[in-house]
């Protein structure tokens, strides 16, 4: 019996494709919510109209009319669990930030106990300027920064967000800007330099570059490693690599075949060219 | 007739006081460093990914091999941050037990850092005296939940199981021993002369070059910043421990070992008082069998023995697994900053940064 492996088959290297892009805001949130109240609504309106029908079709014939619809009511929450919704912005130092920034901020919200402001994509280098200089804020330290695909979203692909931390208050603050694909922001290395390796673990994993960064090279990956993989288009498995499925080759001998036919080491290198 | 020429040389990724496979790119001028240049990423296993395919609850067994080190702290910050993303409430005997393993697992940290530290700079004894304790903080760990390294010790909402019986007074019978073995290592080496010439005014960072690199944990207290989420953000059951940061200003290698020998002091306390005042209780909070998310995001920072770890999440809609899953690791920023600390530093002293900054590569290249 001769098996032949097919690795689009594979489990690990189906990719499914986000159909939402979940960026967390306050306006999304309250659309979100308005939606979702319209389309019960709009459910109760057609149970009550089908009972309506329903009740002058039996009145005519004669039979007995159908029971009244009782209208669903949220069940009470039987669990330890209160998902933290998004709230109206309380904190001060979003409304500085707000006065001080005007039109590039886009969003300022709450959630969870965090502060989360939106920034315009050109205008990130001066927010964080500002966090870092003015005195009324100063966010001493980046404490985090990282990246999000967002393949489904509209006019963006990206979500980039800074943890700033303010050590002598006690506070926390995540800046966040949406990019698209290709924009290039401003490294925040001129104001944080320990923005450095945090802003080549975003290049190696989603192929986000930075303007005006010192050394923008891969850091975890290999340099010849071809693709991103904290993009969503991106296997589990990676890209021609390990196109066997090991469950079904106990001996390894398909590995071994695979391996020959792919190379040495037979993982993603580009073929080694002459000079 | 005589030639001098800068050499350039790796050290590692297999050199044996690297902690792992970590390489640095040396520049030197005979003996001196002139430029150093860190290269990681041999034990990158795409953590990030793996957990974004997975549930929930799944990705616990992955961050206990981060830090395999301090597999109960890396498991407390990913379930603290799941929990505030769906908003669980934990019941307090679980927030108890939480912090008590979580400082039972410093005690283990910084026992391994003080084992390891020491043999590179050539204090072997110290080695075997701490290996000697740090197997009793484990046998607590097995005791509790099977296991000594990866642990997986916390479930979302709460803790798996509770305390085994009689296990009160293990964990007591180990406090002893290393109250006792704390006074062994003290003066084996707080007084030696070869330790002081090894480590006083070694490595040096500044507490401004630990702001502006974002380096947390025992560095940024040994330089004088009295910084500790423990303190500046509670969580698990530190609102109601009492508990001192100890900091020193020298900023160099001895006063990071001295914060870290207070550190061990007072984890000592307060797993006293979480076992002093363990309330009773539930250990797990209500939950339904399935997590599903609504659009949310969450950062939820917590002070690992080897400086900050936080967990970023991003859920979706209806999502069973989380959309983001990115870490934070203390490793990863705290070895940004090793060029500034051996600039124009002998080569020997490059061994003593890399131990006093602890590291450990499993959750630098995740």
């Amino acid at each position: 019996m001769s098996y032949v492996f097919d690795p689009s088959s594979a489990p690990n290297a189906k990719v499914n494709m986000p159909s939402t892009a979940p960026v967390p805001g306050l306006a999304a949130h309250i659309a979100d919510k308005k939606a979702t109240e319209a389309a019960e609504e709009a459910k109760w309106q057609k149970t009550y109209s089908d009972y309506e029908a329903a009740k002058t079709k039996a009145e005519s014939e004669g039979a007995e009319p159908p029971k009244p619809p009782v209208r669903p009511v949220a069940k009470s929450d039987a669990y330890d669990m209160q998902w933290p919704v998004p709230k109206e912005p309380e904190d001060q130092d979003l409304k500085t930030l707000v006065e001080l920034l005007g039109e590039s901020v886009e969003e300022t919200f709450e959630q969870a106990g965090e502060l989360i402001c939106q920034i315009n994509k050109t205008a990130i280098l001066n927010a964080l300027t500002t966090c870092n200089q003015e005195v009324s804020l100063r966010y001493e330290m980046l404490s985090d920064m990282t990246a999000t695909h967002y393949p489904a979203g509209d006019g963006y692909k990206f979500s980039v967000v800074y943890h700033l931390t303010c050590i002598r208050r006690r506070k926390r603050l995540r800046l966040r800007v949406l990019i698209p694909e290709g924009f290039e922001p401003e490294s925040a290395t001129q104001v944080y330099p320990g923005a450095n390796w945090l802003e080549r673990e975003i290049f190696d994993m989603l192929g986000i570059r930075f303007a005006n960064h010192p050394d923008m090279t891969r850091i975890l990956c290999p340099d010849d490693w071809e693709g991103h993989p904290l993009r969503k288009d991106y296997p589990v498995v990676g890209l021609g690599q390990r196109n066997v499925d090991f469950r079904e080759d106990r001996s390894g001998k398909l590995m071994r075949r695979a391996m020959e036919a792919a190379g040495h080491l037979n993982i993603n290198l580009k073929p080694i060219k002459a000079d | 007739m005589f030639k001098s020429q800068e050499m350039e040389i790796n050290m590692g990724p297999q050199h044996p006081s690297t902690h792992g496979v970590l390489r640095l790119k040396l520049r030197l001028d005979g003996e001196t460093v002139k430029h150093c240049y860190p290269v990681i990423g041999y034990l990158h296993r795409g953590v990030e990914k793996i957990c974004e395919n997975k549930a929930f609850f799944q990705g616990q067994v992955w961050t206990d091999r981060m830090d395999y080190c301090s597999a109960i702290s890396n498991n407390l910050g990913w379930a603290e941050a799941i929990e505030k993303l769906f908003g669980i409430t934990v019941p307090r005997r679980a927030r108890y037990l939480r912090t008590m393993l979580n400082e039972l697992n410093r005690l283990n940290s910084h026992l391994l850092w003080l084992a390891t530290h020491a043999m590179d700079i050539g204090a072997l004894t110290v080695f075997l005296y701490c290996f000697r304790d740090r197997e009793k903080v484990l046998d607590v760990f097995e005791a509790f939940c099977g296991s000594r390294l990866t642990t997986s010790a916390m479930r979302i909402g709460g803790l798996l199981e509770d305390i085994p019986e009689g296990f009160e007074k293990m964990v007591k019978d180990t406090l002893t021993d290393i109250r006792e073995g704390m006074l062994e290592y003290e003066t084996l080496l707080s007084e030696n002369r070869i330790w002081l010439k090894r480590t006083v005014g070694i490595a040096r960072l500044s507490a401004d070059d630990c702001l502006a690199y974002g380096v947390t944990g025992p560095l940024l207290r040994a330089a004088g910043v009295a910084y500790d989420i423990r303190k500046a953000h509670p969580y698990a059951a530190y609102d109601e421990m009492k508990f001192e940061v100890p900091t020193k200003t020298e900023a160099d290698t001895y006063a990071r070992y001295l914060v870290r020998l207070e550190e061990m002091r007072q984890s000592i306390s307060i797993v006293e008082q979480c076992l002093g005042g363990l309330p009773e209780g539930p250990i797990m909070a209500k939950l339904p069998k399935t997590l599903k998310s609504e659009v949310g995001e969450v950062y939820h920072p917590t002070e690992a023995p080897k400086g900050e770890i936080g967990y970023y999440l991003v859920s979706e809609k209806g999502g069973v697994n989380p959309y983001r899953f990115h870490i934070r690791t203390p490793g990863f920023l705290n070895l940004q900053a090793i060029p500034l600390m051996v600039q124009d530093a002998l080569v020997a002293d490059v061994i003593a940064a890399i131990g006093t900054l602890d590291v450990v590569l499993g959750e630098i290249d995740r």
